[in-house]
C-alpha cells in the first residue's frame, strides 16, 4: 500500500460488515439498552420499597426515635440519589465534551479515588487497632456479642485472627488499587500532555 | 425514550449499506439516514440508531482495541454510553457527529484503563464481498488490516483526526467536534497523514 489517497483509504475503512455481524451488533446493543432500562427500574423500585418500609415503621411505631431514624434514612436515600445524579451528569459531560475535557475529568476522578484509598489505608487499620484495644480493655468477656463463646480459650485469638486477616485483605486491596490508580493517572496525564503539546505546537 | 425502544429486536437495513463513498468535503450535504439524523430535534429509536451507526461504532471500537474480547466489552460500553447520552442530544450538530464523539471519548477512556499497550493482532471481522473475487477480497482485507494496525499506532490526537476523516466527516464537522481551529486541524491532519503514510509504507 504505497499510494496514499485518503479518499480511497476511506472507502477501504468504511467497508460494511456482513449482515450477520450487523445483526450481532444489533443484538448486543439491544441487550445493553435492556439491561440499562432494567437497572433504572430496579433503582426506582428499590427507592420506593425502602421509602415504603420506613414510612410503615414510622406509622406502626410512632416514637420519637423511630421518626428520627426514619427521617435520617429518607435523607440518606435522597442524598445518595442526588449524588448519583450529579455523578451521572459529570460522566455525561465527559462523554459529550472534547477529549481534553474528558481527560481532565478522568484525571480528577482517579485522583479522588486514590486520595480516598490513601485515607482509608491510614484510617482503617488504625481504627481497627483502637477498637480492638478498646474492646480488650473496656468490655468484659461475658459481655461480648456471642455471650458464653467469650469464655472459650480459642475464641478471642480466632476472632482476632479473622479480624487481622480481614484488615490485611483490605490493606492489600487498597494498595493494589492505589498502584493501579497511579498507573492510570500516569497514562491519563501523558495523554493530556500529548494533546496539550499538539495544541501548543499548532498555535502560531 | 420512545415506546419503540421497548419493542424488542428489529433488524433494520443499515443506512451505510449501499457502500457508497461519502466525500469528505460533501458530507454535510449527504442525505440523512432513513431514521433521521436528529437535526429536526427528533431522536430516532435506539434500534434505528444502532442500525444506522452500529458499523461506525464498531469501526471506532476496532481502531482503539485490537483484542476481540476487550473490543466486545468496549463496544458494549459505547452502546451504553450512547444510550445514556441520547437524552442530552441537542440538534446543534448531526446525530452522527454526536455518536462519533461519544464513541471516541468512551474508547479513549477505555484504553487508559488498560495496563498493556493495544495489541496489533488479528482482525476477524468479515467483509462484504458480493462484488469482489477472492483475490480482490484478500487484497482489500489486507489493506484494511494494515490500515487499522497503522491507525492504532498513531498518537491519540492524530488518531482521533484520522479516524474522523476516514469516517467521512467534513473538516468543519471535525473542527467543531474537537473544538479546534480549522488551520490547527489542517496541521494536525497533515502530521497524521505523514505518520500514517510512513507506517503503511513500512507495512504497519
Amino acid at each position: 500500500m504505497t499510494d496514499f489517497d485518503l479518499d480511497r483509504l476511506g472507502d477501504v475503512w468504511r467497508q460494511q460488515p456482513d449482515p450477520a455481524e450487523l445483526a450481532r451488533l444489533q443484538r448486543t446493543a439491544i441487550a445493553v439498552a435492556r439491561r440499562a432500562r432494567l437497572s433504572a427500574i430496579v433503582d426506582i423500585c428499590a427507592a420506593i420499597a425502602v421509602g415504603a418500609v420506613v414510612i410503615f415503621l414510622v406509622v406502626t411505631n410512632p416514637k420519637i426515635q423511630t421518626v428520627a431514624m426514619g427521617t435520617a434514612a429518607i435523607l440518606v436515600l435522597l442524598g445518595s440519589n442526588i449524588r448519583l445524579r450529579k455523578l451521572r451528569q459529570v460522566e455525561l459531560k465527559g462523554l459529550t465534551g472534547t477529549t481534553e475535557e474528558m481527560l481532565d475529568q478522568s484525571i480528577a476522578r482517579v485522583e479522588t479515588t486514590v486520595r480516598h484509598h490513601r485515607f482509608t489505608l491510614l484510617v482503617g487499620p488504625t481504627a481497627f487497632l483502637l477498637s480492638w484495644v478498646f474492646a480488650a480493655v473496656a468490655i468484659p468477656r461475658r459481655d461480648l456479642v456471642l455471650g458464653s463463646l467469650g469464655d472459650l480459650v480459642w475464641f478471642r485469638p480466632a476472632l482476632f485472627g479473622i479480624a487481622v486477616t480481614a484488615v490485611a485483605a483490605l490493606v492489600l486491596y487498597l494498595i493494589v488499587n492505589i498502584r493501579r490508580g497511579r498507573r492510570e493517572l500516569a497514562r491519563l496525564k501523558a495523554m493530556r500532555d500529548s494533546y496539550r503539546q499538539e495544541r501548543e505546537s499548532l498555535t502560531p | 425514550m420512545s415506546a419503540r425502544r421497548d419493542a424488542g429486536f428489529i433488524l433494520y437495513l443499515p443506512a451505510e449499506a449501499s457502500g457508497k463513498r461519502v466525500d469528505v468535503q460533501q458530507s454535510a450535504s449527504a442525505p440523512a439516514p432513513p431514521g433521521g439524523d436528529g437535526k429536526n430535534g427528533v431522536v430516532p429509536p435506539f434500534e434505528r440508531i444502532v442500525a444506522d451507526y452500529g458499523p461506525l461504532i464498531s469501526r471506532i471500537a476496532m481502531s482503539y482495541e485490537a483484542d476481540p474480547t476487550l473490543r466486545e466489552d468496549l463496544t458494549q460500553q459505547i452502546f451504553l454510553a450512547v444510550w445514556q447520552a441520547l437524552p442530552s442530544f441537542r440538534a446543534d450538530s448531526s446525530l452522527k457527529t454526536f455518536i462519533a464523539r461519544v464513541a471516541q471519548n468512551r474508547s479513549i477512556s477505555f484504553v487508559t484503563k488498560q495496563v498493556r499497550q493495544p495489541r496489533l493482532a488479528e482482525l476477524p471481522e468479515k467483509l462484504e464481498a458480493d462484488t469482489l473475487n477472492p483475490e480482490e477480497e484478500a487484497i482489500e482485507m489486507n489493506e484494511r488490516e494494515m490500515l487499522l494496525a497503522a491507525t492504532r499506532r498513531l498518537p491519540l490526537p492524530q488518531r482521533e483526526v484520522i479516524i474522523l476523516v476516514l469516517e467521512g466527516f467534513s473538516y468543519a464537522e471535525i473542527a467543531e467536534m474537537l473544538q479546534i481551529a480549522p488551520n490547527a486541524l489542517a496541521l494536525r491532519l497533515s502530521r497524521a497523514k505523514a505518520a500514517l503514510k510512513t507506517m503503511l509504507e513500512q507495512g504497519a
